[in-house]
């Protein structure tokens, strides 16, 4: 009994583990959209902190950086599975996240906003 | 010989386990909570190259963004009146390659306009383009 609920527990140590791109800890309030669609699994993610700060899978960057950090991540994944997931405080400023959307761009990546539903209210 | 018939139908766990019990709660509602997917607007924006200035194509359409305000073709408009305006101009254009709308963004334009301006502008069937200006070090002697 007591050997299940071990090897149930690993697991879910693991499986929390394995998801490196925990970005959980970062401070940033998404902006409001329509039509949003599920973004799906991704294994890069990029957030704009209300610092202004820039973070690629949770850990600091320089955006002149970005677009090779980027694209080593995404390796040689396939067309449709380099989903980028972009986390930009509401009022962060275009000087700020452009280039960030242009280095996504350029590393190849699908990019998708992660916003809030503006029905949510 | 007739057997009794156990009439006990809830047996209490052992007061042991509650800790366990507690424990894998407490991690399912974790991992739960952890795994929830994000939501949010898949964007093509086409890579980005650097061209020299060349006349601009007449037909193309602008978009202005500054702090508070949005130019269609130079014209403000509001953003509720945003989306019907780009959506007629764009339904009037057949030819996809036509339905480019190039965005150019003051320094200041904040996030959560930009977005809105930038998703009205792909429900109506547009492709975002953005217009970058890049930074040059001119060293004058």
């Amino acid at each position: 009994m007591a050997m299940g609920d071990i090897a149930f527990n690993l697991l879910i140590f693991f499986v929390i583990l394995a998801r490196a791109q925990d970005d959980s800890h970062l401070q940033w309030t998404p902006a409001k959209a329509g039509n949003l669609e599920q973004a799906g699994h991704s294994m890069v993610s990029v957030v704009v902190d209300n610092e202004n700060k820039l973070y690629l899978n949770g850990q600091e960057i320089g955006v002149s950086q970005l677009a090779d950090a980027i694209e080593e991540q995404l390796g040689d994944t396939k067309a449709g599975e380099r989903t980028v997931l972009l986390k930009v405080h509401q009022e962060a400023v275009a000087l700020r996240f452009e280039p960030v959307i242009e280095a996504v761009s350029e590393a190849g990546g699908d990019l998708v906003h992660i916003v809030e539903d503006v029905k949510k209210q | 010989m007739a057997m009794r018939r156990n009439t006990r139908l809830l047996i209490e766990p052992p007061a042991s386990a509650t800790g366990d019990i507690a424990f894998n709660l407490i991690v399912f509602f974790l991992v739960c909570a952890s795994v929830q997917p994000d939501s949010g607007r898949k964007q093509t924006i086409p890579k980005a190259e650097q061209t020299e200035q060349k006349e601009q194509q007449t037909d193309t359409i602008s978009v202005e963004l500054t702090r508070l305000a949005v130019f269609l073709d130079g014209d403000p408009v509001t953003q509720k009146n945003f989306g019907p305006r780009i959506k007629a101009k764009l339904d009037s254009r057949s030819n996809p390659a036509e339905k480019v709308v190039v965005v150019k963004s003051k320094p200041d334009t904040p996030y959560n306009h930009w977005i809105a301006v930038t998703s009205q502008i792909e429900d109506a069937g547009g492709i975002v383009t953005l217009q970058l200006e890049e930074e040059q070090t001119v060293i004058v002697p």
